[in-house]
């Protein structure tokens, strides 16, 4: 599958950088473009050269392997909710922030989660929910058990991030690159059958021509 | 799925496919079943045919003419006119006939045109496939030289290049969802052999991709751009009737951040609908995609010129939905349609160029579900809105037409100033009247009140107290007293 999403496959030449793709997800106003922000460029809501904060590439080094990040931004207003499910297409991992001042957002966010559920099979991607904005705790809504339990019962990674405070944000974005290179190992150690990875890839096309259409 | 198995259920009888003219070669129904080469001289043999008639039919009617004319020349020789004049009138009579007879033929040979226009609409005619050849060899020509870099894994991939071209020929009836898996997997298949045999560097690869990428599309293009077979044409005008319907959408409606009265930011607003509505003249699904990209840079600028501060997905989705929604760019479903069938899927699905691309899919799909409620707008004033019975433009004076150019919009804006001003001016006139009548009245009121007190209390000055007058009258023996003690200097 790696092929078909673009990441070049393992092996072909040790030197070369897997790709991944990274969607984040969460309504309104919780702090998505801030925490991509915060740790593509370690930096919080300041004036910057680039002319858009929706796309970001970042390389990241974990021990021995790197890897390299693509995070797709997406708009959290309810009204285009309807129509989000377009930019999963080839994720391999979605963060799913809410604002721990927010029960309404962390509603949104289960949400969401329902509606990658609807797109990938378990296991496909690798998806954590992102409590963001501690700096506010005083005002907190959604305790840390809250959070971790939920994040427990459906299988996902979990932590509490403050993008203004840069505190666990490096943290959460490293939590993701870890999973995503246990999973390709473990994928490189019993390759998939050859004719299966085609199937699959044509029925996403398949899938993907629908999907326009309607 | 089930479309697919569906498509597939078709069967075509061999027989059917070959050329009418039993020439052997296959035929193509655009060419009205005849093979490429039997149609050209089909095609050559009837307008041969309608130039003849054209030139058969206007001697026949000069003819006729000439003969009419000397009939009536004989009849007036009865008249016994002058020769000069009989001379005179000759030449004048041959001159209109002559005339005549030129604007007729040139109108039947427009007629002819015409019927040849009508063949052409039906089957591109001979100098239209040459004019696109000319690109396609242009292509051709630089993908080979582009190759010839590579040595042999270049020899080797313009084989494979070239085999599947052939094969694709033959897939041409096939339903549009077979040939994109067909070319979905060449992509796949080529990149693989060239990593895996070639043992290509992968940034090289990709370039390579590209370039193969081009080629093939720029051959393909014609027969898989909007095919008859699908309904992307329909989708395209009910998407553009869809657009303009919506024409009364508001930039406030739809929350987009982007202030156009700031000409800078309507400069990339103009340049941003400029770029979108080009996609539609690109053939290779990677300049389709280089489109949307720089669509998507200067809405990114126009948003950070008004927020002052850099973009976020939040502002730029919308902002791009108003961008489609003002440019309506032609055919939108069939580019969309076919960039996402034909272009190399690692570029859709991850990179910058696929984000931007799918918020265009995100922006159409959008619009086809847009409602009341993702505006902001009660049912009502929504229905009466796409009925076109009012327009929010209307009710609200601030919103000039968009079309209105800059300086009409600053007088009728100026205008409204003045009015305002003007209105304000009158109140502070009456109310400086009203101030001034207070004044006096206050004065008035103010004199009569002290008026009133005085009346009540008036005042009486009444004879000293004879007590307090005693208290001084006792300071008279202050006199007798001895003078005060002076300062005296002693000496040593």
């Amino acid at each position: 599958m790696a092929q078909a999403n673009g990441a070049p496959q393992p092996g072909a030449a040790p030197s070369q950088l897997c790709v991944f793709k990274l969607v984040l997800l969460g309504s309104g106003s919780v702090g998505k473009s801030s925490l991509a922000l915060r740790f593509v460029k370690d930096d919080f809501k300041s004036i910057l050269p680039t002319v858009g904060c929706a796309f970001f590439t970042k390389v990241v080094e974990m021990g021995t392997a790197s890897l390299k990040f693509e995070i797709w931004d997406t708009a959290g207003q309810e009204k285009y909710h309807s129509v989000c499910h377009l930019y999963f297409r080839g994720a391999n991992a979605a963060l799913l922030v809410y604002d721990i001042t927010s029960k309404d957002s962390f509603g949104k966010a289960q949400q969401w989660l329902k509606d990658l559920e609807k797109e990938f099979s378990p296991g496909e991607v690798v998806v954590m929910l992102v409590g963001n904005k501690t700096d506010l705790g005083q005002e907190r809504e959604v305790t840390f058990e809250d959070g971790k339990e939920f994040a427990e019962s459906h299988n996902l990674l979990f932590m509490e991030t403050s993008a203004k405070l840069n505190h666990q944000v490096t943290e959460a974005f490293g939590a993701i690159a870890r999973e995503l290179l246990q999973r390709e190992e473990r994928k490189e150690n019993q390759p998939p059958p050859r004719g299966d990875a085609r199937l699959a890839l044509g029925q996403r096309l398949a899938g993907r021509a629908n999907c326009c259409a309607r | 799925m089930s479309l697919k198995s569906e498509r597939r259920g078709i069967h075509v009888d061999q027989s059917e496919l070959l050329c009418k003219k039993g020439c052997g070669y296959y035929g193509n129904p655009a060419w009205q079943g005849f093979c490429s080469k039997c149609w050209r001289e089909e095609y050559h043999k009837a307008r041969q045919k309608q130039i003849q008639e054209d030139w058969e039919l206007a001697e026949r009617l000069q003819r006729e003419e000439e003969e009419a004319f000397a009939s009536s020349q004989s009849s007036q020789g009865a008249q016994s006119l002058t020769f000069s004049k009989f001379e005179e009138k000759k030449t004048n009579e041959k001159t209109r006939k002559v005339t005549t007879v030129k604007r007729f033929f040139s109108a039947s040979s427009r007629v002819g045109s015409k019927k040849a226009e009508i063949q052409e609409a039906k089957a591109p005619s001979p100098s239209i496939n040459r004019q696109t050849s000319i690109e396609t060899d242009r292509v051709s020509k630089e993908f080979i030289e582009f190759l010839k870099t590579f040595h042999k894994t270049g020899q080797e991939v313009y084989k494979q290049t070239k085999l599947f071209l052939e094969a694709m020929h033959y897939k041409r009836d096939l339903s549009i969802e077979e040939q994109s898996e067909c070319t979905q997997d060449f992509y796949q298949n080529v990149a693989e052999r060239m990593q895996t045999r070639g043992k290509v560097p992968p940034e090289k690869v990709e370039k390579i991709m590209d370039h193969i990428e081009k080629y093939i599309m720029t051959r393909l293009y014609k027969h898989v751009f909007c095919p008859e077979t699908t309904d992307d044409e329909k989708k395209d005008l009910t998407i553009q009737k869809r657009i303009r319907a919506l024409h009364w959408v508001t930039p406030q409606m739809l929350c987009v951040p982007v202030n156009e009265e700031i000409p800078e930011v309507s400069d990339m607003v103009v340049k941003a609908i400029t770029d979108i509505i080009e996609m539609d003249s690109k053939r290779v699904p990677r300049d389709k995609l280089a489109c949307v990209t720089r669509c998507s840079k200067h809405v990114f600028s126009a948003i950070k010129v008004t927020k002052n501060e850099p973009a976020s997905a939040d502002d730029f989705l919308p902002t791009l939905i108003y961008i489609v929604l003002k440019g309506n760019p032609p055919r939108l479903q069939s580019n969309i349609q076919y960039v996402t069938r034909f272009c190399n899927p690692s570029r859709l699905m991850t990179g910058e160029d696929g984000y931007y691309f799918t918020n265009l899919c995100c922006a159409v799909a959008f619009i086809e579900k847009l409602d009341a409620q993702s505006l902001n707008l009660s049912q009502e004033d929504f229905d009466r809105y796409m009925s076109g019975q009012t327009s929010p433009r209307k009710q609200e004076s601030e919103n000039w037409s968009p079309d209105a150019c800059l300086g009409v919009r600053q007088m009728y804006k100026n205008l409204d100033l003045l009015s305002q001003l003007n209105e304000r001016q009158e109140r502070i006139m009456s109310e400086a009247k009203k101030l001034e009548k207070d004044l006096i009245d206050w004065t008035d009121g103010i004199a009569k009140e002290v008026q009133d007190i005085v009346e009540k209390c008036p005042l009486e000055i009444k004879p000293p107290n004879q007590s307090l007058a005693a208290i001084d009258s006792e300071n008279v023996e202050n006199d007798k007293l001895p003078p005060p003690l002076q300062p005296q200097v002693y000496a040593g």
